[in-house]
């Protein structure tokens, strides 16, 4: 079974943080307009070093990569954006990074990130077509650096054969029919903009009144939950969550991928608004093989690895050839489906200054703590 | 005269300088990566945070004035009483364990032995994933008993007493060790002499037994009462949502809380705290061992 993006997180800090040399991440200042290193060409300089969530790409894409271009990939894999960011900060030499967009904004200040230029791929049409999202978006301003990987929302899944009284509201994960049975993500930012969505306030807010009324409203969740969880799937799977707070991608591959009785489940994208985000490739400035890394992204955006990508991880690539496999994987829960119109909103992760995440991991660790 | 006791000097004068260079490498591997790692941490804790999110260096109290936080005092005691608990239920499973292989494993005493210490080869994580599966509301125990009649399911999971379960799991072996080499060096006849002197085998156990294998039990407390209290896979993995132990405290800090110097500091704290109670816990019961 596979578990979910971000469930592997807390074994995998107990490895990921502890291995970090202490120097190289302990510094002053770092310089923030760097002029981006110029693009590389589209040609095979190497083998691949790849860097990835575990598990993030479809083997049978990856293998045919292998075959076409006659290169190995060799494969690393991060368990969280922090361990992924201590990693590349600590000098470690890879070709191609999936951050969070987000992450994409930090990597960009610091001068982390070769440009890539789109003339050099042949599919570049299918994610930067005239009037795309993506050919500005607010990560990536230009789309110098980077380009789209995937586009996910974040929910509410629940099983239909539990509870009945769903309402399409983020209130529905204080829903009495399923008290004690509740999981609300284990994920700083997604619980608190569950709860700023809750209230009308913006999913970044560090504002310390805002703040408190947030805290206010978890801590009243807290009789209604089980557990604050990121391992979303088999929580669901396991039959111990009846309603999860829970990633669109995540939930289609339960009910299509893994359910025997896939009408047991289903996801609302509640009407306060959710947070929707997205995902890209990026090429890092000490890559050793960036020719190869841009063969990879143009063969990930073809059609039709694409579409097989987005079978085995459900979540809708925007790749324009795609789309239309993707709305039919999640033909029976539309909620899932995350169109790129949907981009257009403000409900994205932003990078925040120090002062304004210490504030905000505070009230989720007194949230948490209480 | 003298010649013997020369070489005898000089063959401990030797041996001693042996011992110094065999010393050498494992001294310089404690002082690489634990002694300065332990520095590190104590300095950062009296740093900042930089605008971009790096840990700094500086000389700021502000971190310890930080941790002066009921919150977190709540949450040590509730480590604390979870680590107890553990301790407490690690003794129960261990001594009987160690008893039967001590004194009656044979010939299979280090077969046995070996069948407790492999399964701890695998990672703790893995073992804390398996129980999940097997503590689920539809895992195979809750199936099992629905099957049988006895129970329409009990909820195992996302309870403080799941999470006691974790730690004993991932720690009764450093009780069952230390209780089982106390055991295996105990002297039988002592056993016999209790019998013989018209005691009961309850109070010969108690007698005799319990307080000759004192030290082995003190031992194993310590050693699974320090990682359990500062653990937080088995909160995370098990635990609900009233269940968060000092361990996470820290580990979020680190992780999704940009705050390197304020986790240094709660770890500097605990450290402190429990270097006091650890050493008033060692002088307790080195006095009551030198009592005999």
């Amino acid at each position: 079974m596979r578990a979910s993006r971000r469930g592997v997180l807390a074994g995998g800090l107990a490895l990921g943080v502890t291995t970090l040399p202490g120097c190289a991440y302990i510094r002053d200042d770092v310089p923030t307009k760097v002029e981006l290193p110029t693009s590389a060409k589209a040609k095979v300089d190497g083998d691949l070093v790849y860097f990835n969530w575990a598990d993030y790409l479809a083997p049978s894409v990856v293998k045919g990569f292998q075959e076409e271009y006659g290169v190995k990939v060799i494969e690393s894999n991060y368990d969280s954006m922090e361990g992924m960011y201590a990693k590349l900060a600590a000098g470690n030499q890879y070709d191609i990074v999936f951050p969070i967009a987000k992450w994409v904004v930090k990597l960009r200040q610091e001068g982390k990130l070769r440009a890539i230029d789109p003339a050099q791929l042949t599919n570049a049409d299918q994610v930067f077509w005239s009037g795309s999202y993506f050919n500005d978006p607010w990560y990536d301003p230009g789309s110098q650096a980077s380009v789209p990987f995937t586009v996910y929302k974040t929910g509410v899944g629940w099983r239909t054969d539990k509870v009945s009284t769903m309402t399409n509201s983020w209130q529905d994960l204080w829903n009495d029919q399923a008290r004690g049975r509740i999981f609300t993500l284990d994920d700083q930012d997604e619980a608190l903009a569950m709860a700023a969505l809750s209230l009308g306030y913006d999913v970044n807010t560090a504002e310390p009144s805002e703040l408190a009324d947030m805290k206010d409203l978890l801590v009243s969740q807290k009789e209604y939950l089980r557990a604050y969880s990121s391992d979303d799937i088999n929580n669901m799977m396991a039959g111990d969550a009846w309603v999860h707070h829970m990633w669109s991608g995540d939930f289609l591959y339960l009910r299509q991928g893994l359910a025997d009785d896939p009408t047991m489940f289903d996801f609302e994208s509640p009407s306060e608004g959710v947070p929707i985000n997205s995902d890209a490739y990026v090429i890092p400035t000490n890559a050793r093989h960036p020719g190869t890394a841009m063969l990879f992204i143009d063969w990930l955006l073809r059609p039709e690895n694409a579409i097989k990508n987005m079978k085995y991880l459900y979540y809708p690539f925007p790749v324009k050839d795609a789309l239309p496999a993707f709305a039919d994987l999640a033909a029976d829960v539309p909620a899932c489906n995350v169109e790129i119109s949907d981009l257009e909103n403000e409900n994205v992760f932003r990078l925040l200054g120090t002062d304004e995440v210490q504030r905000r991991a505070a009230v989720w660790t007194a949230v948490k703590a209480s | 005269m003298t010649t013997v006791e020369d070489t005898g000097t000089r063959r401990s004068a030797q041996r001693t300088s042996l011992w110094g260079w065999l010393l050498a490498l494992p001294t310089a591997w404690m002082v690489t990566f634990f002694v300065s790692s332990m520095a590190i941490i104590v300095l950062l804790s009296f740093g900042r945070t930089t605008n971009d999110g790096y840990p700094a260096f500086a000389l700021s109290t502000a971190n310890y004035r930080a941790i002066w936080n009921e919150v977190y005092l709540e949450l040590l005691v509730r480590s604390l009483l979870y680590a107890l608990a553990t301790v407490v239920i690690s003794a129960l499973i261990a001594y009987p364990v160690a008893y039967a292989i001590a004194l009656h494993g044979g010939r299979y005493k280090n077969a046995l032995i070996a069948a407790i210490v492999v399964p701890f080869f695998a990672s703790y994580l893995v073992r804390m994933y398996a129980w999940k599966a097997l503590l689920s509301d539809d895992g195979l125990v809750n199936s099992g008993l629905r099957a049988s009649g006895l129970s329409d399911g009990v909820t195992f999971l996302n309870t403080p007493w799941a999470v006691i379960g974790g730690l004993v799991y991932g720690f009764v072996v450093f009780m069952i060790l230390p209780v089982y080499a106390s055991l295996e060096r105990l002297d039988t006849s002592l056993i016999e002499a209790g019998r013989d002197l018209y005691h009961g085998p309850f109070r010969t156990f108690v007698g005799v037994t319990l307080p000759a294998t004192r030290a082995g039990l003190y031992g194993g407390a310590l050693l699974v009462f320090l990682p359990a209290l500062g653990d937080f896979v088995s909160a995370q993995l098990l635990g609900g949502a009233n269940t968060y132990m000092m361990g996470n405290l820290v580990q979020q800090q680190f992780a999704e809380g940009q705050n390197w110097p304020l986790g240094s500091a709660l770890t500097v704290g605990m450290m402190v705290a429990l270097t006091v109670l650890m050493v008033a816990y060692l002088r307790a019961t080195s006095t009551r061992g030198g009592e005999r």
